[in-house]
């Protein structure tokens, strides 16, 4: 007969960044007889997981469960909404794409009511039409999040938030509160091992210790927790990605806008961030760049460099610790993945929540499937550095064996591969491969089927037709939304 | 303007079900990039595996153009909602998988652990009655799943039937999308010198036949694959004893058809019960290592309770796969690529699982890319393996001690796949997830606990709202698929009302 696990009676989250108080509010919805405390540790620079405010859709659902409410972050904590991320410079000086989000965006959209209402700036140098209703809403600045309604002309419409971060904290914290969850702010000195390949508490100065008996690590890239375990072994994704540093613009004017944006510079991706309190510029850069060029790239003095080490951890949970976020993967937050694979990791910790004992086979589960998602997260920023200008500037960089695949069918064969896990679906994958110009080829289905790409163009004009009259002007739904 | 090449000649030998299935797809997909041929002989019969089916074959008849009913009178077809499987676990005990999900996710937790939770305490009923599909199955009733998100869309439907007839329907319908069909045997099998690429078919009547592209559906004898480019094949026997099956048609005994395949364990494997508009098939699928094929034959007359229709026939395979189903310019499709006993109707379903990819990954501007091949060798192999496993487990997750055949399987060695899956249940309840290939949570879930594998622990979550409250919920759920299931038409009863679906009494 089967029993169940009893119930953690204590769980140790270390880190009260957005990312700890954001698992605090999880796993005490999912355990609601278990203590859970969060501990302060330093915020850490290099938590890109956590410290910019914006992540992809996926998150939204999570937040949807955990009952944090997209109209309460509207409201208290900046949050506005972003359709697609627009590319400029992938495939030369004037190249521009655009890459939207969900399932029904088609990568081989073409139209000429979408070419007249979106596809961007006129100036823009390749015309291409948009491919996603996404994109024509951005363009015509309208977009309303659909309330639920199955028959809405958005409701096909995916998108991403973007958020204010110590707004957002502090909204997740007045949740956690609520919820009764404890914070404990004593510094943590030492780890107290439980001899059977786990922790059994932590050392706090002034406090004494705190058992538990699970440990989640949100710590940030220290792995404070994590790196504490003699287990601990770290995968090098560097031969993959090229860059090691992140430099930060200072934060500038606020700016409403229903795209953001990444430009591929000399040094790498530079990428901006709209937000109602101030938009922030990033960008990635490779190892011994000259300030000059950094400022240059990055069109300001930044305001730090903060350098890593892209890779992550062989296997995030050990004994009874679980390490999440950057405590798990270091990698570059272009366009909201750093964050969106961190909530993907705590989705998957709830859906393999243990009891008060761990259970190898369950943790081996996580370990394989957190380590597929963190993988294809990296293929996904690593295809950034797959187009033509990114290749030519970075000949050397190596393409996982799943990368290299998708790259290969998706040139050859406008053909994308499924992949286990993988944080994006393979229609986002394709748009933005088209985004940042890597060429597409045409599969066979396309090639002896002359009726269907006219036919579809015909009932994307009808859906963007539709979806653009039903759209208010994103700026007057903010107005509105804002007063109501 | 498109610019097209000129069609790929593609030629496709063998007229079984894998034969005419790739014709078919090929030419109605494919339509100008290819032509097909198609070359069988009237003098070399078909197997005509694959009686029962799964859901995806509702999806491949849609795609070809071919209407539901037209489908259904022409090979005397019925509808199924699943399988019924008898003594496997333990003789006395039966379960149905169905083509359905049990009950709901509560709080991110999957519906089972709430089950497992209500069994420790005494309050769950069978896990079927919280699933339309398994009730429905059960009390012979039918009626197509709607599409509202609803209780009645919780499940899906295949069909039963004549195997035999779905080639001929298919050949028909390959005259009217342009397939070429000529009558012939192979004598002679002709390789370019340099690449070895099969480049011409010669028959007996002194004919060449040319192509470009070859798909090898001769069935076991793997003509192409197998035995002109000599393809290896990896040997699954030690995992799945069964290589016979003998066969026997006889008459319905009662009005009423089952909704279901009926898959009865035996002292030696298992036998099918398949329930036809004219007939009943069966047949009794036995490892000839523990069983002789008369013994076999014996058995099957013995067990039918409806009227012989014919003498047992008896057919051998082999569990297992060619290691590269894609070699050179030839594909095999079918039986020639590989096979896996009947247990869970996976044959047709194989065959329609190759020819998608085979489309998906179709040669372009005339050339064969060997990273195609690879892709297509590689998509294969994850479905046959993923298919494997689950077979596996209906053989080794037993407690019967009866006899040799049972002695073997239940200690065996598993594929280390399946004994990581095994493990994950066993110690927390839990499924490995994987959204390729087939079979997905609940089907694992049915087959768990329909052959008696209880895990030791559940999730810990279960325990956490009141159990006279889970038990209430639950009980709203079973009886509002009880009263789904009592307004919903007999399985006969909706075929009878259905006119244009039934073929004409013979």
């Amino acid at each position: 007969m089967s029993e169940p696990r009893e119930l953690p009676r204590r769980i140790v989250v270390a880190g009260d960044g957005p990312l700890g108080v954001l698992t605090a509010i999880a796993l005490r919805r999912a355990l609601p007889r278990t203590e859970v405390v969060v501990l302060a540790i330093p915020p850490d620079p290099a938590a890109f997981a956590e410290r910019f405010g914006t992540a992809l859709p996926f998150t939204n659902r999570l937040h949807d469960r955990l009952g944090i409410e997209e109209e309460n972050l509207v409201r208290e904590a900046g949050a506005s909404h972003r359709l697609i991320m627009r590319y400029f410079g992938g495939a030369g000086h004037d190249w521009q794409g655009a890459a939207g989000y969900g399932a029904a965006i088609d990568p081989a959209m073409k139209t000429a009511f979408a070419r007249e209402w979106g596809g961007g700036p006129r100036n823009a140098g390749t015309g291409a039409p948009p491919r996603s209703l996404g994109e024509v809403l951005a363009a015509a600045g309208r977009f309303a999040p659909p309330s639920g309604e199955t028959d809405s002309p958005l409701g096909e419409v995916d998108y991403a938030l973007r958020w204010n971060v110590p707004a957002y904290r502090a909204h997740l914290i007045g949740i956690a509160q609520a919820l009764g969850v404890h914070h404990e702010r004593g510094t943590a000195k030492a780890v107290v091992p439980d001899g059977a390949g786990g922790l059994a508490a932590l050392a706090i100065e002034g406090v004494g210790e705190l058992s538990a008996d699970l440990f989640v690590d949100c710590s940030g890239s220290g792995a404070a927790l994590l790196s504490a375990m003699p287990e601990m072994q770290w995968i090098d994704w560097r031969a993959g990605l090229p860059t090691r540093g992140l430099a930060i613009a200072a934060p500038g004017p606020p700016m409403v806008a229903l795209e953001d944006r990444a430009s591929f510079t000399p040094l790498g991706w530079r990428w901006e961030l709209a937000g109602r309190d101030g938009r922030q510029a990033l960008l990635g850069v490779p190892a011994g760049a000259s300030d000059e060029a950094i400022a240059a790239a990055l069109g300001s003095e930044p305001d730090a460099i903060v350098a890593f080490a892209p890779g992550r951890a062989a296997a995030p949970w050990l004994g009874n610790v679980i390490a999440l976020g950057s405590a798990a993967a270091e990698l570059e937050p272009l366009g909201g993945i750093a964050q969106d694979l961190a909530h993907r990791q705590l989705a998957l910790l709830l859906e393999l929540l243990p009891g008060r004992s761990v259970d190898p086979a369950e943790r081996a589960e996580f370990n394989r499937r957190s380590g597929l998602m963190a993988d294809r997260a990296a293929d996904w920023l690593a295809a950034h550095y797959a187009a033509p200008a990114p290749t030519a500037q970075f000949p050397d960089l190596t393409l996982s064996p799943e990368l290299f695949r998708t790259l290969d069918q998706f040139t050859r064969r406008g053909r994308l591969p499924f992949f286990e896990d993988a944080p994006m679906l393979v229609q986002e994958f394709g748009a933005l491969l088209q985004a940042v110009g890597v060429p597409s080829g045409q599969g066979p289905l396309a090639a002896a089927d002359s009726t269907s790409e006219e036919s579809a163009a015909r009932a994307f004009e009808a859906r963007a037709n539709a979806a653009f009259h039903a759209a208010p002007l994103y700026g007057e739904w903010l107005t509105r939304s804002l007063a109501g | 303007m498109k610019q097209r090449p000129d069609p790929l000649r593609v030629v496709v030998l063998g007229g079984g079900t894998a034969g005419w299935m790739s014709a078919c797809s090929l030419a109605k997909l494919l339509g100008p990039l290819v032509t097909v041929t198609l070359v069988e002989s009237e003098d070399i019969g078909i197997v005509g595996v694959g009686e029962a089916t799964l859901p995806h074959i509702r999806g491949f008849v849609e795609k070809l153009g071919i209407d539901e009913a037209a489908f259904m009178r022409a090979t005397h077809a019925t509808y199924k909602l699943g399988i019924d499987f008898k003594d496997f676990g333990r003789i006395g005990e039966s379960y149905v998988h169905p083509f359905g999900t049990f009950g709901e996710e509560v709080a991110g937790v999957p519906f089972h652990h709430y089950w497992l939770e209500l069994e420790r305490q005494a309050r769950a009923d069978p896990i079927g009655h919280y699933s339309l599909a398994v009730t429905a199955a059960l009390a012979g009733k039918f009626r197509p799943p709607t599409t509202d998100g609803g209780l009645t869309s919780t499940y899906g439907y295949a069909y039963q039937f004549d195997a035999t007839l779905f080639g001929p329907f298919l050949r028909e319908h390959g005259k009217t999308l342009g397939v070429e069909r000529i009558e012939g045997k192979v004598v002679e099998v002709r390789q370019d010198t340099e690449s070895g690429d099969v480049t011409t078919l010669v028959l007996e009547s002194g004919k060449e036949l040319a192509g470009d592209l070859f798909i090898d559906c001769s069935g076991f004898r793997s003509l192409l694959l197998g035995q002109t480019l000599a393809g290896e094949w990896e040997d699954w026997s030690q995992w799945l004893p069964t290589d016979r099956a003998a066969a026997l048609p006889c008459s319905h005994v009662t009005e009423d058809y089952a909704p279901v395949t009926s898959a009865i364990a035996m002292s030696a494997g298992w036998r099918w019960r398949i329930p036809l508009q004219h007939r009943m098939g069966n047949g009794y699928v036995f490892s000839s290592q523990f069983l002789s094929e008369d013994e076999a034959c014996a058995a099957i007359l013995g067990a039918v309770d409806g009227e012989p229709l014919a003498d047992p026939r008896v057919l051998r395979f082999r569990a297992g796969r060619r290691k590269a189903s894609w070699q050179k310019n030839v594909i095999a499709v079918g039986l020639s690529s590989g096979f896996l006993e009947p247990l869970e109707s996976t044959s047709i379903y194989l065959s329609q699982m190759a020819i998608t990819y085979l489309i998906e990954l179709f040669p372009q501007r005339g050339q064969i890319d060997p990273r195609d091949r690879d892709e297509f060798n590689r998509l294969v192999d994850m479905e046959y393996d993923r298919v494997r496993d689950f077979l596996v487990l209906h053989f080794h997750a037993t407690t019967r001690d009866d006899s040799e055949f049972w002695n073997h399987v239940r200690t065996m060695a598993v594929p280390d796949t399946l004994a990581g899956k095994m493990e994950l249940w066993r110690e927390a309840g839990r499924i490995e997830k994987y959204s390729d290939g087939l079979f997905y949570d609940a089907s694992w879930i049915a087959v768990y606990l329909g052959q008696g594998v209880m895990p030791e622990r559940h999730d810990p979550r279960a325990q956490l709202p009141d159990p006279v409250q889970v038990q209430r919920a639950m009980g709203v759920l079973r009886d509002a698929i009880a009263s789904e299931v009592a307004a919903m038409p007999g399985h006969r009863d909706f075929l009878n009302a259905n006119t244009q679906r039934l073929a004409p009494l013979s």
